[in-house]
């Protein structure tokens, strides 16, 4: 079969060659999470340095990663894993190793986020963006002040009224926080005591978001519950009533970072794209756009006092000392994902 | 010569076609439902029947299967419920109206389903036409809670499915012969005695043809109950979607979508079934 694509491809490549003799045959592969790159940025991209960008989209880590098992060569050159999906790309050897000498930008950003448990040494990654999955509150509706925590959304009031993320992790994580364990744990117990109790949540379900949370939120269909600060951030930006609340229990916190698979085709455009990601104002114009936080220290002074200041998308230290990082939960995740099945193939 | 020989080419081409991109994936899937899973890969060996049996022994799983039988069920019901009159009424129709009717029926497949999907969400949201329609009309004081519930799921299937009803219905009516009709009339049936003993006996394979294309499809529109029911309850197709793409449990996948193979073979073979009883029976008539 591949044989055969593969003539078709090379025939249609001969046609489009001898078609469009300009055609610029520089091209870099970016496989990126759903909104969550501006479009302006592509194109600035595109026009400093002639590499065309071919964009497309994923919606959650195991989709990607699924797909990019799937290919053995010709792939995509860079792509978006969070920091747990790092990890386990980086042991399955899924990963590229970056070269430094061609992502001389690096040197702006933020020590903090740089040289952690997923990655020592930032072998195969560098950090993107960062942000949290807290609660999302329509304030015409309920009022902000009555939401403090994660436990708030178990109230029977808001019987078929939530939100929750289509995400086994982020869901777990609730529940996990409640209870005072690890968001990260890999105990199949505590496991069980928060499947228990997010079995008393789901009649407070309306629906599991598979596209941009913030919509529902807009369109009037839900006024609580989760929501990831980024979109928040825009939700606010269309409608003030809606809010972002640090849950007393804990944010979950997650790393977006680049990395290059091992089957990219395009390794220095890859690097290329990367470095100019990491510039000052493409940073700023990121955050602007997107309501994450950057770890591009440079990016920070050139920002609105506004957008600088907004704790939605900068939380205090405090809010970030009370989350808790996303990493990888190895085996364990097999037991999350039939406890998952559970929830949805009952009530 | 020559048209023998392009005919064994066609033939050999669509055998080949079937054999590659029908008979090889579905081996591939029945090989992969035995297999074990592998947290890193896809599958491996050894040969087990682990995924049968977990599908087969958790409660959840025969729940998930019930649920997507129930609800393609009541969507082939409605889809027939409506798709019948609709049939027999564009059958009485002129040629010329017969046509339009049948174009405009074809008309939003050149759209995806996907999109038209999205598009039931727009008319059916709280602040979406649905509501802002009767609100502006004084007929109800409150946006009604449309979207998200077991009732925009079904009403999506059915929009979808109705022309797969429809189609073979019309087929099947358009070759009856109306004089039996008449012929009844002459000999004194009232209305709904030629509809129970004549029309409906002689559509009967039409009305199982039909069945068959919404009942088989429905059970694995996975999108529909995710973008209009709120992802909140798995089906079927959603439990393979997750099993291939999140859970990475290929084996366990591949023999869920085993089992829906085998259960729409049986419904396939049953329909052989009573077709061929249904020819042997006016052969003797």
């Amino acid at each position: 079969m591949g044989k055969i694509s593969n003539i078709i491809t090379s025939g249609l490549l001969a046609v489009a060659c001898t078609a469009l003799p300009a055609f610029a045959a520089e091209k870099v592969y970016v496989y990126n999470w759903t909104e969550y790159l501006p479009e302006s940025v592509l194109q600035q991209f595109t026009k400093e340095t002639g590499i065309e960008v071919v964009y497309s989209t994923y919606d959650s880590n195991e989709t990607m990663y699924a797909k990019l098992k799937l290919i053995q060569k010709d792939g995509y050159d860079v792509v978006f894993p969070s920091t747990y999906f790092v990890s386990r790309m980086g042991k399955e050897g899924m990963l590229q190793p970056l070269d430094r000498a061609q992502l001389p930008n690096m040197k702006d950003l933020d020590p903090n986020l740089l040289d952690k448990n997923y990655d020592k040494g930032n072998v195969y990654s560098i950090p993107y963006m960062w942000g949290s999955t807290g609660i999302g509150v329509n304030s015409e509706m309920i009022p902000v002040a009555s939401i403090t925590g994660w436990q708030d959304l178990w109230k029977p009031e808001y019987k078929g009224k939530l939100l929750l993320q289509d995400d086994v992790r982020e869901v777990f994580h609730m529940a996990l926080k409640i209870k005072g364990y690890s968001s990260n744990s890999t105990d199949p117990k505590e496991i069980e005591d928060a499947y228990l109790l997010l079995k008393e949540l789901m009649p407070n379900v309306l629906l599991f978001n598979s596209d941009s949370p913030r919509l529902p939120y807009l369109a009037g269909e839900v006024s609580l519950g989760m929501i990831w600060n980024g979109e928040a951030y825009m939700a606010e930006q269309e409608n003030p009533a809606i809010r972002y609340v640090y849950p007393k229990e804990g944010a979950n916190l997650w790393v977006d970072s680049y990395v290059i698979p091992k089957s990219a085709r395009n390794i220095k455009n890859a690097h290329a794209f990367i470095n100019f990601m990491m510039k000052a104002d493409v940073a700023k114009t990121c955050v602007e756009e997107n309501g994450y936080a950057t770890p591009v220290l440079t990016a920070l002074p050139l920002l609105d006092e506004a957008v600088r200041t907004n704790k939605t998308v900068f939380p205090d230290k405090e809010q970030i000392a009370a989350g808790e990082f996303q990493t990888d939960v190895g085996e364990a995740l097999a037991i999350y994902q039939q406890y998952w099945e559970k929830l949805r193939a009952g009530n | 010569m020559k048209i023998m020989r392009t005919k064994t080419a066609v033939i050999s081409l669509v055998s080949g076609w079937l054999l590659l991109f029908g008979v090889v994936p579905i081996l591939m899937l029945l090989a992969a439902s035995f297999l074990t899973q592998d947290a890193t890969g896809f599958f491996r060996l050894p040969f087990a029947l682990t995924s049968y049996r977990q599908l087969f022994l958790d409660p959840g799983y025969l729940e998930v299967l019930l649920r997507s039988v129930k609800l393609a069920a009541i969507t082939t019901i409605c889809c027939l419920a409506v798709g019948y009159p609709f049939a027999w009424f564009t059958v009485r129709r002129a040629r010329k109206q017969r046509l339009v009717i049948l174009i405009l029926l074809m008309i939003p497949f050149w759209t995806n389903s996907l999109v038209r999907t999205y598009a039931i969400r727009m008319v059916l949201g709280t602040n979406g036409l649905l509501n802002k329609m009767l609100l502006a009309a004084g007929v109800i004081e409150a946006p009604l809670k449309l979207l998200y519930t077991d009732t925009a799921v079904i009403l999506g299937l059915f929009y979808l499915m109705l022309p797969f009803m429809i189609l073979p219905l019309y087929a099947n009516l358009e070759k009856l012969d109306y004089r039996l009709v008449e012929a009844a009339r002459d000999l004194g049936a009232g209305l709904m005695a030629i509809f129970r003993k004549v029309i409906v006996p002689l559509s009967i394979p039409g009305i199982f043809a039909g069945c068959i294309m919404v009942f088989v499809p429905t059970m694995g529109l996975f999108y529909v109950a995710a973008l209009l029911g709120g992802a909140r309850q798995l089906l079927i197709g959603n439990l393979i979607q997750q099993q291939f793409l999140n859970a990475r449990n290929w084996p366990l996948g591949s023999a869920t979508s085993v089992i829906l193979i085998l259960l729409m073979t049986v419904m396939l073979a049953g329909y052989a079934l009573v077709m061929r009883r249904l020819a042997s029976r006016g052969q003797r008539s």
